[in-house]
């Protein structure tokens, strides 16, 4: 992720790089910088969404911290990012794959297929929610579960069930998820030369050891940029959950976003809320940090 | 049968299962949609229904305030895209061109504040728009999709630019022509399709954006279909399954349509982005 | 709470709609009542569900009310401001502005959030449009709500809603009146393969608010007169795990399906009943217009009402909701003008052209609309109808209830351990505020 090594044999540039960046940087402190630092005074502040801020406060922090419930939101939100990250993952590498082995053996409907998979990438996180609330309805005459009737199997208790409820959530985000891990590996893999996998054919090696010994190591750095860009991406979601279990039954969907989301405006609580964000902005930096040090120490190895 | 014809069996069965997945949702809205009330509750076992309907279609399409739901959603997209293409332009094309120290920094920065969820900043955000009286304003909610897209777009448009041959300029520079002026008659020109892709993603984003218009509109009328479609669920009158179904569909189909018809160009950018990134 | 919804979807339409050709058409535009040269103006803000409505019948009648109203008033003109379902959000708004001294002179205000009106002291008394007896003719619970202690008049809650118990008939011949009646009737209906029993068990306000009906007809009380929550100490501790353990035992003895703790909307009902599938449910008043449009005749002949049962038959709430009109404004002028808005127009003819339920029973009897055996029945329940408190902690207390629901139904937690947590939680957000 640094600068192209191209750029040096470019021409020295004339002039000052600062008045083109400007426009970015500007807006960039605008609305990053300085509401990042106005939710930094607000965690410590009392405000309500009725009532302004009346002085300095540790109670927002000490109570949000305090809260039992944090404990619990937090449990689910690691299980919930944990297993997007390695379903979505496996799931675009899979797929990525076989896209590029179908278009190499020239099988037919793989650009299909691809449309497919994108198309779930652009719904609306509300409309996945509501959409897989359809197909998730546990009524007699729901969707999956009179499918599933219709094989004698089931019911299955999608969404009251809490643990069942976490793992629906997961299929909702992954149907929709997909198609960018997918991008982001395909290209991975077309960017690696084919005269390697030609080597490979010419040493009889199997597709298990081709993939382990050429895709695998060549895609590690993307796999480590994906993990990050998706774990985060996942911390971040709670859209389709609101719709889908507004957090329930009990808590048990309810992760950190949809935690902070509930916080504000339901509860109204500005300094809570604000708490709950910089928790919210810690861990994607974390998140941020932590795949890009295990990543970077594998790929030297 | 070759190890390799084998290879293609399964990739076809694997492949039918999955797109089972990702079609099952969307051919599920559809049968849903095209059901008289009265077929809604029998479930699975009427997958494509006796009597197929439009109804659902046109009752939900005839309700004005839709239509400008879905409106005020391409207004704010367009616009947000617009802007942040706008923006990232000049940035783009500093660190395509001119070459300075922490440019790398620049980058990864604007990376970084990709992963910053719009949560974080918007409560600080809301307060400043309500104390500037900017709330309610279709602008100020283009203002934000500015921002929040601008990282993506910089990104994307470095490494259309960094595609063009510098030579060109160079001939230009000789000439006499400002940087500006060659940004926007020889470099922009050649980066149409780099420039269209960009536009095309940012809008997508903004489309399903959720959080930003649902605080910064409060007024209903003002709401984009990302928005809307939440309060949709469960507020007309009579049994609403399938037309809820049909909402679903109406508020899906316009992007999904765009980005299908546009999706080779801009899995292209995508590529070609994340290869060189 | 319901009803209103329908018509905030299309807010627009009827903004955008296209002047409907009555001779109501140069007095209402699309945000002013009256001339648009009149000297006095009162800026009024209020919901999309009447004037603006999207169903044309009930925006024409409004229409005819308010050009009435305005004729007779030639030197008014009203300037109207919507706003949107989004009943905290929009209420916050209101408060926040009113205090800024940017609010309107006149507002449409949740009866919810009435109280907490009140306390802030924005409202203005109304007293010289509503004599003695217009208030005497309130049902109890309204004019508590409306009044303070000089017997101020501070809003006029002009219509309400309630919870009922829906049965079908022709499963369920006669209305439980109690909760282990409820059990015994659902499940001999869940034997007969039908779903005995739905109510709201999911992760939004209304299973907090249909569920507080058991509490409330206990005489359990949330908070008390300061705001301060109560529900979890003395008597209310036992009130309130007995209201737990009577929706607990419904999904454990199978009375109610597993399934309700997914529910999230009063509309799974009127599918359930649309489908056949359940025998019972408690539901909003409202929904039995919406049945009657949704079922077959004959089948809907089956589907009756009646008062949500108590743990004994004497001892009966229901959770009331609706809207109220207040006064924000310093100039008695302009309070009088809004106390008359919702005399003339809303209570009375407003409730009859949209079958709302007035707040006084004078109301009942006066208008044909309520006719209907179903309106004896809403009057009646109606008696021992209990409105949200109107304190702040209401949200969290809600929010709470919802969790612990959804905690003890799916079997995650025991009654009292679940209520324990919720107590911990609302006293920590009480204790902030």
């Amino acid at each position: 992720m640094t600068a192209a090594p191209a750029l040096r044999e470019r021409p020295p540039g004339q002039g000052q790089p600062w008045p083109w960046l400007l426009p970015a940087v500007a807006v960039l402190a605008v609305f990053y910088a300085i509401p990042v630092l106005d939710v930094v005074r607000l965690a410590f502040s009392d405000a309500t969404l009725i009532a302004p801020a009346t002085g300095l406060s540790l109670d927002a922090v000490r109570s949000i911290l305090g809260d039992p419930a944090l404990r619990k939101v937090l449990a689910t939100t690691v299980i919930f990012v944990a297993v997007n990250v390695v379903a979505l993952q496996l799931a675009g590498l899979s797929i990525a794959l076989l896209i590029v082995r179908g278009e190499r053996r020239g099988l037919k409907g793989m650009a299909a297929f691809r449309t497919l998979v994108l198309a779930a990438w652009v719904v609306p996180g509300i409309a996945n929610g509501l959409i897989w609330g359809l197909l998730f309805d546990e009524a007699p005459y729901g969707t999956l579960n009179s499918l599933l009737g219709s094989v004698a199997l089931g019911p299955v208790a999608w969404l009251s069930d809490p643990k069942m409820a976490l793992v629906s959530a997961v299929i909702a985000n992954l149907w929709q998820g997909t198609a960018f891990s997918m991008i982001v590996f395909y290209a991975a893999r077309r960017g690696i030369p084919p005269v390697l996998y030609e080597v490979a054919e010419l040493d009889a090696a199997g597709p298990w050891r081709t993939f382990r010994s050429i895709t695998l190591p060549l895609m590690r750095r993307a796999i480590a940029v994906n993990s990050v860009l998706v774990s985060v991406q996942t911390l971040n979601t709670f859209d389709s959950i609101l719709a889908l279990t507004g957090g329930g039954p009990g808590r048990a969907t309810e992760v950190l976003a949809l935690f902070t989301f509930n916080t504000v405006f339901y509860n109204l609580d500005l300094a809570g809320g604000a708490v709950l964000a910089l928790l919210l902005f810690a861990a994607g930096i974390t998140l941020t940090l932590l795949i890009g040090w295990i990543g970077r120490d594998r790929g030297t190895s | 049968m070759s190890a390799a014809r084998w290879g293609d069996v399964a990739s076809y069965a694997l492949f039918a299962l999955l797109a089972a997945f990702f079609l099952l949702p969307f051919a599920w809205l559809v049968s849903l949609a095209i059901r008289t009330p009265a077929e809604v509750y029998l479930g699975a076992a009427r997958f494509i229904p006796e009597a197929p309907t439009l109804d659902n279609f046109s009752a939900v399409l005839s309700d004005r305030a839709f239509l400008s739901y879905l409106w005020n959603g391409l207004k704010l997209s367009a616009g947000g895209g617009a802007l942040a293409i706008a923006l990232a332009i000049p940035a783009a094309y500093a660190c395509s061109r001119i070459p300075f120290r922490g440019q790398g920094a620049v980058l990864v920065g604007l990376l970084a504040v990709q992963m910053i969820s719009p949560l974080v900043i918007l409560v600080p955000l809301y307060r400043w728009m309500s104390t500037l009286d900017l709330l309610n304003l279709h602008l100020s909610v283009i203002a934000v999709y500015g921002a929040i897209g601008m990282p993506l777009a910089v990104w994307l448009l470095k490494v259309t630019f960094d595609a063009i041959p510098v030579e060109l300029e160079e001939a230009a520079q000789i000439d006499g022509a400002s940087r500006w002026l060659i940004l926007g008659r020889i470099v922009l020109p050649l980066a149409r399709s780099g420039l269209a892709s960009a536009f095309v993603l940012t809008m997508v984003m903004n489309w399903s954006q959720f959080l930003v218009p649902f605080i910064l509109l409060e007024r209903d009328q003002d709401w984009p279909i990302s928005v809307a479609i939440f309060n949709f669920a469960g507020s007309v009158s009579a049994s609403t399954t399938q037309l809820l179904a049909a909402a679903c569909l109406i508020a899906v189909l316009p992007a999904v349509l765009v980005f299908v018809a546009l999706q080779r160009m801009i899995v292209t950018a995508l590529i070609s982005g994340a290869v060189k990134g | 709470m319901k009803t209103p919804i329908l018509a905030a979807l299309s807010a627009l339409a009827t903004i955008a709609a296209l002047p409907s050709p009555s001779h109501a058409q140069d007095l209402i535009g699309r945000n002013r009542v009256g001339l648009p040269d009149a000297p006095k103006t009162l800026t009024f803000r209020l919901t999309s569900y009447d004037l603006y409505s999207s169903d044309p019948a009930t925006k024409e009648a409004f229409e005819r009310l308010f050009s009435e109203f305005i004729s007779e008033r030639p030197d008014w003109k009203i300037e109207t401001q919507l706003q949107t379902g989004n009943i905290g959000q929009e209420q916050a708004r209101l408060l926040q502005q009113t205090q800024g001294g940017r609010g309107p002179d006149c507002a449409m205000i949740d009866s919810s959030q009435l109280a907490l009106f009140k306390e802030t002291g924005v409202l203005r008394p109304m007293n010289a449009v509503f004599s003695d007896e217009d208030v005497a003719d309130l049902f109890p619970f309204v004019r508590d709500a409306v009044t303070n202690e000089d017997g101020d008049v501070l809003a006029w809650w002009w219509f309400t809603d309630l919870r009922v118990l829906y049965r079908d008939t022709s499963l369920i011949p006669d209305a439980p009146q109690t909760w282990a009646e409820v059990e015994a009737a659902a499940l001999a209906a869940a034997e007969a393969g039908r779903e005995g029993i739905l109510i709201n068990g999911g992760r939004w306000e209304g299973t907090a608010f249909d569920w507080l009906a058991n509490f409330w007809a206990q005489g359990g009380r949330l908070v008390d007169e300061s705001g301060a929550p109560i529900f979890a100490e003395g008597e209310n501790r036992e009130k309130f795990l007995a209201a737990i353990r009577y929706y607990d035992g419904l999904v454990d003895s199978g009375a109610a399906p597993a399934r309700i703790t997914s529910i999230t909307d009063y509309d799974a009902f009127t599918a359930a009943a649309a489908a056949s599938s359940a025998a019972m449910f408690v539901g909003g008043n409202w929904q039995y217009g919406q049945l009657r449009t949704t079922l077959p005749t004959d089948r809907f002949a089956n589907w009756e009402v009646s008062e949500l049962p108590g743990p004994t038959a004497d001892q009966r709430a229901t959770g009331t909701g609706g809207w109220s009109i207040a006064a924000l404004s310093d100039d008695p002028e302009k309070a009088a003008l809004c106390g008359e808005i919702a005399k003339e127009i809303y209570a009375g003819p407003g409730n009859a052209a949209q079958g709302l339920l007035p707040t006084s029973a004078s109301i009942y009897t006066e208008y044909d609309a309520y006719d209907g055996p179903e309106f004896e029945l809403f009057a009646e329940a109606l008696e021992n109808g209990v409105a949200r408190p109107g304190a702040a902690v209401y949200p969290e207390i809600s929010n709470q209830i919802q969790i612990l629901l959804g905690n003890v139904l799916s079997g995650t937690q025991e009654p009292e351990e679940a209520l324990d947590a919720a107590a911990t939680a609302v006293e920590a957000a009480y204790a902030r505020q």
